[in-house]
C-alpha cells in the first residue's frame, strides 16, 4: 500500500517539494472504491490496538462469561470499518478486487505488462 | 673504506697513497664530465656530474687537509681527513660498538667512523646548501617538459574529438596513425614526466600552500541560540533556488532519500526503532500488576498477558506498559459487574 499511503498523504497534505523539478504527482486515487478502501485500512489501523485486547478478553476460558459477554458488545459498538475483515487487497493501480498478486500488489494484467516491458525486477518469462 | 683499510697500517704510506688517489680521482672525474658533456644531456647525467663536482671538492678539500696536517701525528690524520673533525664523543661511541661487536675490532671501527663522516658531510652539504643546485636543476627539468606533454595530450584530445564529432567523415586509417604518434609521444613524454615528478615530490622548495590544521577548539561557541523561523525560510528559499534538476539516475536517488522515499543503503532494520531499554524491562514485568488483584481469575489472566508481552520482540517497553495499562481501566470500569458476579 505505499502508493496509497502516498497518495493518502498527498491529499491531506499538500507539501511542497523544495526541488523546482515539475515530477508527476498523482493527487486522485483510481476510483472511489479505493478510496473507500484506503479509508477502511486508515480505520482499521487505528483500531487495531483496541480490537486487539477486547478480543482477548473475548477468546478466554479464564475470565468469567459475563465480562466476556460485555466485552462481545463493546466491540460490536466499535465502528464497521475498523475491523481488518473489510479490507480488499486491491490493485494499487487499477483497483481491481480480484485477480491481485499479493507480493507486488498490483492485478495480474498489469502485472503481465510491466513484466513483459521488463520493469519488474526479477520476473522472467517462465520456459522449462 | 679502501682509504680507512689502508691508514690503519700505515699513515706515511698511507697519506702518499691517498695523494696520489687525491690527485687522480679528480682528473678522472674532469675526463667523465667531458665525456658526459658531449652525450645528450640527462637528468641522470647531470646528477652523476654534479655528484663528481662535489666528489671533487671533497678530493680538493682532502688534499687541503692533508698537506695543512701532514705533520700531525697519527691518530687524529684519521679522523681529521676530510678537514672536518668528528665528535670526539661519537669516535668514543664509535670505538664502544666496535668493541662489542664480536668480528674484527678495527676494521669494524674505521667503517663506523667512515659511515659518522659521509653523515657529517651531507648535513654539511645542506647547510651550505650544495643540493639546491640539484633541486633548481629538477624543477628547471620538470617545468620545460610539462609543456610537451601537455600539448601531446591536448592534441589527442583534439583528435579524439574530431573522430568523435565527424566520426564517418575523417578516414578512420589516417586519423588512427596519428593518433597512435601522438599517444606515443604523449606516453614516452608522461612517463618522462611522472620520472620527474616522483623525483620532485621528495626534493624541492616549500611552497606554503597549505597549514597545518589548528589544534585549537573551534570558535564555535557562537550563541546562535535558536535559528529564527526568517533564518529557516530563508534557508529553504535559498535551497530551493540552488536545487537544480538531477542530472542523472544517481542524482535522482540522492533526491529520493534525502526526502525518505528511498531507503538507506546498506538497509539497517532498525531504522526509525530506538529502543535503549535493557532486556530484563522488556520480561520481567510484574512490576506493573500492583493494581491488580492478588488472587482470581482477573489475575491468571493478566499473567498470561504478561507472559506473552515478555515474549514479543516487536513491541516497545512503551507500548507494553501501555497495553497492561489499559486492562487496568478495562477492569476498574467493570468493577461493578465483577463484583455482582
Amino acid at each position: 500500500m505505499a502508493m496509497a499511503a502516498v497518495c493518502w498523504a498527498v491529499r491531506a497534505v499538500r507539501q511542497v517539494l523544495p526541488s523546482p523539478c515539475p515530477r508527476q504527482v498523482r493527487s486522485y486515487y483510481v476510483d472511489w472504491r479505493m478510496l473507500r478502501d484506503v479509508k477502511r485500512r486508515k480505520m482499521a489501523y487505528e483500531h487495531a490496538d483496541e480490537r486487539l485486547r477486547i478480543n482477548a478478553i473475548r477468546k478466554n476460558s479464564i475470565l468469567p462469561k459475563e465480562l466476556q459477554e460485555v466485552a462481545d458488545k463493546e466491540i460490536a459498538a466499535l465502528p464497521r470499518d475498523s475491523c481488518p475483515v473489510r479490507i480488499r487487497n486491491r490493485c494499487v493501480l487499477t483497483s481491481r478486487p480480484r485477480g491481485v498478486k499479493r507480493r507486488w500488489r498490483v492485478s495480474r494484467i498489469v502485472f503481465r505488462h510491466f513484466a513483459d516491458h521488463a520493469q519488474m525486477s526479477g520476473v522472467q518469462r517462465a520456459m522449462w | 673504506k679502501d682509504k680507512s683499510a689502508a691508514s690503519k697500517d700505515s699513515t706515511h704510506e698511507g697519506a702518499a697513497k691517498r695523494q696520489e688517489d687525491g690527485a687522480e680521482t679528480p682528473k678522472q672525474q674532469l675526463l667523465d664530465i667531458i665525456g658526459t658533456m658531449k652525450v645528450e644531456v640527462s637528468y641522470r647525467k647531470k646528477l652523476q656530474q654534479l655528484k663528481a663536482s662535489e666528489s671533487k671538492k671533497q678530493a680538493m678539500k682532502k688534499l687541503e687537509g692533508l698537506g695543512s696536517e701532514g705533520s700531525v701525528p697519527q691518530g687524529i690524520t684519521e679522523d681529521t681527513q676530510r678537514g672536518k673533525p668528528l665528535n670526539p664523543e661519537l669516535v668514543k661511541a664509535a670505538s664502544a660498538v666496535a668493541s662489542s661487536l664480536p668480528h674484527n675490532k678495527k676494521q669494524t671501527e674505521s667503517e663506523l667512523l667512515a659511515q659518522l663522516r659521509r653523515h657529517e658531510e651531507t648535513t654539511d652539504k645542506q647547510k651550505k646548501g650544495g643540493t639546491i643546485n640539484i633541486r633548481n636543476v629538477i624543477s628547471e627539468m620538470t617545468v620545460k617538459r610539462q609543456s610537451p606533454a601537455q600539448r601531446g595530450a591536448r592534441i589527442s584530445g583534439r583528435i579524439s574529438l574530431q573522430l568523435d564529432e565527424d566520426g564517418q567523415r575523417i578516414r578512420p586509417e589516417r586519423l588512427s596513425a596519428r593518433s597512435m604518434e601522438s599517444r606515443r609521444c604523449c606516453e614516452i613524454l608522461n612517463i618522462g614526466f611522472l620520472f620527474f615528478v616522483y623525483r620532485s615530490l621528495k626534493v624541492g622548495k616549500r611552497l606554503n600552500i597549505f597549514t597545518k590544521a589548528s589544534t585549537e577548539p573551534e570558535h564555535a561557541l557562537k550563541t546562535v541560540s535558536s535559528p529564527t523561523i526568517w533564518d529557516l525560510e530563508f534557508a529553504k528559499e535559498v535551497a530551493a533556488v540552488t536545487a537544480q534538476p538531477p542530472r542523472n539516475g544517481f542524482e535522482e536517488m540522492i533526491q529520493w532519500t534525502k526526502e525518505g522515499i528511498l531507503w538507506e543503503f546498506p538497509i539497517d532494520n532498525e531504522v526509525g526503532m530506538e529502543d535503549d531499554a535493557e532486556f530484563h524491562e522488556h520480561i520481567f514485568l510484574e512490576k506493573h500488576l500492583e493494581g491488580f488483584p492478588r488472587e482470581g481469575p482477573i489475575r491468571h489472566f493478566m499473567e498470561l498477558v504478561i507472559c506473552g508481552l515478555s515474549k514479543n520482540p516487536y513491541l516497545s517497553v512503551k507500548q507494553k506498559v501501555e497495553h497492561i495499562e489499559w486492562f487496568q481501566k478495562y477492569f476498574e470500569e467493570k468493577k461493578e459487574l465483577l463484583q455482582e458476579i
